[in-house]
């Protein structure tokens, strides 16, 4: 074989090798999954597992949480769908609500996953198509969450006890 | 050096090197680069490597060569330079005084091995020691104080770490993460050992034998 033939693909090759070290050290994927997942995103031939999403929504629709973000969790398993994501953080905004008090563990996670959502909408901007749903969009939901983490004087209105989960 | 060398067995031993020298095993893997003094450590172990011969940067990069030549030369010396940074990551402890403590040893040890100006064979052996005190340090003597077996053993690390206000004692490794820092530093020393040399050099200050003039 021709030395500028062994070197252009040893060049190409090395250059891919290191952008996938890079890209590991700053994407910081914590399972193979994830690994496999990003990888495949870049190429944009990322899909979630249907069947367990469609689990989830069961689960969801029933007011059975921790069961939905299992089979949400199942069905994104490298978290590069901004949908399951953004349902994903329902389940804790769901679960996390109380008429006295909201559960601010819950609420941050689910802030947590509601932030990976909208890093992985296209320009940031989610909206789900779902008539179940009250806060259609992960900008709403946010500042849903964001208002239960707060402590102000509405907290202490009597009324509050009136309000409804969105 | 011919170019499949070069080209393919460098850059791949040495961007393999890089990625594992950072990879931390366990039920949630992460990959850790390496701080600004592993860069430091990685640029005088390069030094070292050039003044011994056991690498001569020309013939990775010079005008007489061809750009795509030179484009490979300058991948394995990037690679090197990143590959030396995270081994010197890797054999670091992460806390308290034993990551002061063996990041001055590795420190005083490649300024020694500067300062000494051994040649390649001589270099090789040493910076084989150098990583080997490390990874022993790191993986059997502190991660035996870490996860010390038995009760006796237990409630003696356990004062010895109540004496030392907690400074010496680090977190629990997985058996995996030894295995793979003995990997890493073997494939960084066969990838030394693999850099194009130059031809041996005489030293300013070699002993040199002659015979008295009759």
């Amino acid at each position: 074989m021709r030395e500028s033939v062994v070197r252009s693909i040893g060049l190409t090759a090395s250059l891919a090798y290191g952008a996938l070290v890079v890209w590991l050290y700053a994407t910081q994927p914590q399972s193979m999954a994830q690994v496999s997942g990003g990888l495949t995103s870049i190429i944009g031939a990322y899909t979630i597992d249907q069947q367990a999403f469609e689990d989830g929504l069961r689960f969801f629709r029933a007011d059975k949480f921790p069961e939905a973000r299992a089979a949400f969790s199942r069905a994104d398993a490298a978290q590069r769908d901004a949908r399951t994501e953004f349902y994903i953080a329902y389940t804790y905004y769901r679960e996390g609500f109380g008429r006295l008090y909201n559960d601010d563990a819950l609420f941050k996670q689910g802030m947590t996953a509601v932030d990976l959502a909208i890093a992985l909408a296209p320009n940031g901007r989610l909206v789900v198509d779902d008539p179940d749903l009250q806060l259609r969009s992960a900008d709403e939901l946010r500042a849903e969450l964001q208002r239960g983490l707060q402590v102000d004087a509405s907290d202490f209105n009597p009324l509050r006890v009136l309000r409804k989960r969105k | 050096m011919t170019p499949v060398r070069e080209a393919i067995v460098l850059p791949l031993l040495l961007l393999t090197v890089a990625l594992l020298g950072g990879l931390q095993p366990g039920a949630r893997i992460a990959f850790v680069p390496p701080s600004l003094f592993c860069l430091v450590l990685s640029s005088l172990l390069l030094t070292a490597l050039v003044r011994s011969g056991a690498l001569d940067p020309a013939r990775l990069m010079h005008g007489a060569r061809t750009p795509l030549a030179n484009l490979n030369g300058a991948v394995v010396l990037a690679a090197l330079l990143a590959a030396g940074a995270q081994v010197f990551a890797m054999l670091t402890p992460a806390t308290g005084l034993p990551l002061f403590f063996v990041s001055v040893l590795f420190l005083v040890l490649l300024l020694n091995t500067l300062v000494a100006n051994p040649d390649r064979v001589r270099l090789l052996r040493s910076v084989a020691v150098i990583l080997g005190a490390g990874l022993v340090l790191k993986f059997v003597l502190l991660a035996g104080l870490s996860q010390p077996a038995g009760r006796t053993a237990r409630v003696l690390v356990a004062l010895f770490d109540a004496a030392t206000f907690g400074s010496v004692a680090q977190d629990p490794q997985p058996a995996a993460a030894g295995y793979l820092a003995f990997l890493t530093a073997v494939l960084y020393l066969v990838a030394a050992a693999l850099l194009p040399g130059s031809e041996r050099r005489e030293t300013g200050t070699a002993l040199r034998m002659q015979l008295p003039e009759v």
